[in-house]
């Protein structure tokens, strides 16, 4: 099992209700299969898993990717600065 | 030309932007132009849905964006190597109409120089891929304001 840290912003922490979790995963689990596990256990985030921007120690990353363990992922709407 | 010795100002503030301190630090003796662009919030919207805005709330993912910033200032220099300082802040916090949000500085010797399209290159990329997020707050309610630019891998 990997350990890793979540964070959410925005619409997203709004809909986890918390900023920030931690969690166990499978060692190869790719980010697809994360948001997935997401959508399950969060059904309030599940219809977000499907626009969500997800990093992996602050890159951007990719459905294919796999999760390493101690990552900081954090998962947001596309970005609205400026 | 001595690229390591132009200064590259990046950062994530709570505080006002202070125009001319940051023109200050990105202003060398070789400097004669420099490109601004700053955004402000704006109380009353015409273009599209109007509606007016009480204030604007902005929060961040911090360390990421100010990484993400640093890599604007390495693609504007990569495009523009003429570009000698470049300055992008970005405010956060409860901002109320007005008040400036965001600034994009370049300097160079001169004008005609591709300064202007740095500038615009800055805030056009930092709109993409820097993370953070306001949420718009009128009369009628609160809402999340979403981009809808979605970035490629090596972004």
């Amino acid at each position: 099992m990997n350990h890793i840290k979540l964070l959410f912003f925005a619409t997203i922490r709004d809909r986890a209700g918390t900023k920030s979790m931690e969690m166990d995963i499978p060692a190869d689990m790719t980010i697809l299969q994360l948001k997935e596990k997401l959508g399950i256990d969060h059904p309030n985030l599940k219809e977000s898993m499907k626009s969500v921007l997800v990093t992996i120690n602050r890159e951007y990353a990719f459905d294919e990717a796999v999760v390493p363990s101690n990552a900081e992922i954090a998962l947001f709407p596309p970005v609205s600065g400026g | 030309m001595q690229t390591s010795n132009f200064p590259t100002i990046y950062s994530i503030t709570e505080s006002e932007i202070d125009l001319n301190d940051l023109l200050a630090k990105i202003t060398l003796t070789s400097t004669g132009a420099a490109a601004i662009f700053t955004g402000m919030v704006r109380g009353v919207t015409s273009r599209g849905e109007a509606h007016e805005t009480e204030y604007l709330e902005y929060e961040s993912y911090i360390p990421m964006a100010e990484a993400k910033m640093k890599q604007v200032a390495d693609e504007i220099r990569e495009k523009w190597p003429i570009v000698e300082g470049i300055a992008i802040v970005q405010r956060i916090g409860k901002l109320y109409p007005k008040t400036p949000t965001v600034l994009i500085a370049c300097t160079a010797a001169h004008r005609n120089t591709g300064v202007f399209d740095a500038a615009r290159y800055g805030i056009d990329r930092l709109k993409e891929i820097v993370p953070v997020w306001k949420k718009e707050v009128g009369p009628d309610g609160q809402e999340w304001v979403e981009g809808d630019y979605i970035p490629k891998p090596g972004e």
